[in-house]
This record gives C-alpha cells, structure tokens and sequence, in this order.
C-alpha cells in the first residue's frame, strides 16, 4: 500500500508539471522556427519526451488523489 | 517542414532551454532530495535522470553547431598547485580520521546489557585505515 504523498511533494509535482510544460513550449517554437536540421531534430525528440515526462508527473497526481486523506492529519 | 520565422534566432532559443534544463534538473534533485515517499522520490530520481540526457545531449548538439563557447583550458601550473593543495587535505583528514577510530578503540563503549558488543582486546587495536 503505497503512503499518501505530503504537500511539499505536491508542490514539487506541480511546480515540475509547470516547468515540463514550459520546456514543451520552447521546444515546439525550436522544432518549427529552426532552419538547422539538427536542433529542430532534437527538439522534436524532445517534445516527445516532456509529454512523457508531463503524463507520468499527471498519472501521479491521480494515483495519489484516491489515497489522499480528505481532513487535514493532526 | 516548413520553417516560420522566429522572434528568437536559433541560438538564443537554444540557449534558452538549454537554461532551463539545468534548472530544471537542479529543482528534480532538490525534490529527490526532500522527498518522503519512496514512490515519489523514484520519480524525481528517474525525471533527474531523463532531464539530464536532455541537456548533455543539447549541450553537445549546440558545441557541434559552434553556438557554445567552452571557457579556455586550465593551465597546468594552476593544475597543479590545486592538486597540491588538496594532497595535503587528504592526507591531514586521513590522520584526522585514523586519530578518531584509534581513539574510539582505546576507550571502551558500554552498550549497556548488551555484552556482545564489548570491543575486543584493546592490544590488538592497530588501526589500518588509509596506512
């Protein structure tokens, strides 16, 4: 039975899902706006990998709320 | 693909991320870090881990194409004066340690009714650590 998680690592959780949607943003600016084959290369790479990144941060999240007291613990 | 023009030249945006990718990387360790869970501390160890391929591979992308100045080469005598240094660190902490796990054979520790856990024969303590 895995352990509720606190509310520090629920800040961390969203604060990352913020950060990995930012990285999914530049990337996709680098992936259309760059001439050099190789970045927007890379950049599409790299789109793929905070989608991941994003949904496993997500999938988490939703994992936790079923175990997730509904009254704050003394 | 059709290229659109944008507000940022290659370089910078590349920069950019590339930016945000050490942050990022540093905020997954710091989370690994203060994590409780065990579930959840894995998770930010394997995003740490992912998260810095991204960037070495970025890294090295953006070397390739010359958008990254490395800082020049260490000059061997500053090499050397640092290795120097730290010689006699080491081996001044290793006599710091070797004095402390000496010491803590020569003065027995009582653990209470716990007898097996009485220090052997303080004769035969010669301590071989870092000889």
């Amino acid at each position: 039975m895995p352990q509720p998680i606190t509310a520090k690592e629920l800040e961390y959780i969203a604060d990352s899902m913020s950060n990995e949607d930012l990285l999914l943003k530049q990337n996709a600016v680098l992936a259309s706006s760059s001439s050099n084959p190789a970045l927007s290369q890379l950049a599409q790479q790299f789109i793929q990998t905070h989608q991941q990144h994003y949904q496993t941060l997500l999938q988490t999240l939703h994992q936790q709320s079923g175990i997730a007291p509904t009254q704050p613990q003394g | 693909m059709q290229h659109h023009q944008s507000i940022l030249p290659d370089e910078d945006l590349a920069s950019m991320i590339l930016c945000d990718l050490k942050r990022v990387v540093r905020e997954y360790a710091t989370a690994a870090t203060e994590s409780t869970c065990p579930q959840i501390r894995k998770l930010f160890t394997d995003l740490t881990n992912s998260t810095l391929t991204m960037q070495g591979q970025l890294f090295t992308a953006m070397q390739q194409q010359q958008m990254y100045n490395t800082s020049s080469p260490a000059l061997r005598q500053e090499i050397d004066k640092q290795g120097k240094e730290y010689d006699q660190t080491l081996q001044k902490t290793n006599q710091f340690v070797q004095q402390k796990l000496s010491g803590m054979a020569r003065q027995p520790m009582y653990y209470g009714s716990q007898p097996q856990f009485q220090q052997p024969q303080q004769s035969q303590q010669t301590p071989t650590y870092y000889s």
